[in-house]
């Protein structure tokens, strides 16, 4: 299925932004509202956006199925790898808070304006989350796409 | 007739929803105090959160720290949830591929 | 607050009528577009009652996602409900 050329152009100019807002959810996870789960539905909605504008032919040479299953598996490793670090004292205990390496800085008590190298494994673990998610929803779009394009 | 039963059934269930919202009596066994609609109940669990969630995981937004840091149990079976339904998803499409060959 | 209580009256009076209409429509792609309104409108809701992460959460998965994996169902079957 193909949309016509004015879902196409819209698609094209938009994909990019939604993408940069997901990231910017993701990696201030810590700060602002939203997190890795918020942030990876929104670039999979980006995803799907292009999926829908284009014909599963066009966009199955850089929105491989592989790829998106590994980029799952990757981050479901990475999240329970950062839990694993904490072993020291308990699972999920965040080893990085309040250590002065990375993410690693003191927060003040109170209102603050929020500052970016803090929240210790919380920063590591919204990534992971957002990739898995993101590789998740991904992949079922992808798989639907491919299988409708069998029907017709 | 049908639809007249449907109609009714709905309207009971929309009666009922709108009383409790209006109305919502005594929540969690301490009497006398009403919940207000949009007005959070305040609880000693949300003051804990409050005043040592900054020191303890070092992150301004306490909804990120509870989810990652003190309940991160549930987030591993969040995750764990989504991997299985991606893996379900896959399956089942591939056979009805196969199936069609 | 009387603002307030109106937004929220407007926006669930929309939510009913849309669910109204998702039922009624016999065109299954007008149902899906007005199913993610729905979403959207309760994800208005949701910022209202003070819930930032379910309103992203909500705007992402059901209006985005959603509409999107019912659209794609839709190419791959019939565009209009049949009778039976």
């Amino acid at each position: 299925m193909k949309m016509s050329k004015i879902v196409r152009t819209q698609a094209n100019f938009l994909y990019p932004f939604i993408l940069i807002f997901g990231f910017y959810i993701i990696a201030h996870g810590h700060l602002t509202p939203g997190g890795g789960f918020q942030g990876g539905a929104v670039i999979a909605t980006g995803i799907a956006l292009i999926a829908v504008a284009y014909k599963y032919n066009d966009i199955k040479k850089w929105l491989k199925k592989t790829r998106l299953t590994a980029t799952e598996g990757i981050g479901l490793l990475a999240f329970i790898i950062t839990a694993i670090c904490g072993f020291g004292t308990s699972f999920f205990y965040n080893w990085l808070a309040n250590s002065g390496l990375l993410f690693g800085d003191r927060v003040p008590y109170g209102i603050n304006p929020g500052y970016l190298n803090t929240g210790g494994v919380l920063p590591i673990m919204n990534l992971a989350v957002g990739i898995e998610v993101l590789g998740g929803l991904g992949v079922i779009i992808v798989y639907m796409l491919s299988y409708v394009k069998e029907v017709k | 007739m049908r639809n007249a039963l449907v109609a009714i059934s709905l309207l009971i269930v929309f009666a009922s929803l709108v009383y409790i919202a209006v109305n919502p009596g005594d929540f969690g066994g301490q009497t006398g105090e009403h919940l207000v609609f949009g007005e959070p109940k305040h609880t000693d669990m949300d003051d804990y959160f409050i005043h040592h969630g900054q020191n303890q995981s070092a992150a301004n937004n306490i909804v990120t720290s509870i989810v990652f840091d003190y309940r991160g149990y549930d987030t591993l079976g969040e995750a764990s949830v989504l991997f299985a339904a991606v893996l379900g998803a896959g399956l089942v499409l591939r056979a009805l591929r196969r199936d069609k060959k | 607050m009387i603002f307030e209580y109106l937004l929220q009256i407007f926006l669930l009076i929309g939510l009913v009528i849309l669910a109204y209409l998702a039922i009624k429509f016999k065109d299954l792609i007008a149902c899906a577009i007005s199913l993610g309104i729905f979403s959207f409108i309760l994800s208005l809701e949701f910022y209202i009652l003070q819930a930032p992460d379910v309103a992203i959460a909500e705007a992402g998965i059901g209006a985005g996602l959603t509409t999107a994996i019912f659209i794609i169902a839709i190419h791959g079957t019939s565009r209009w409900e049949v009778e039976e």
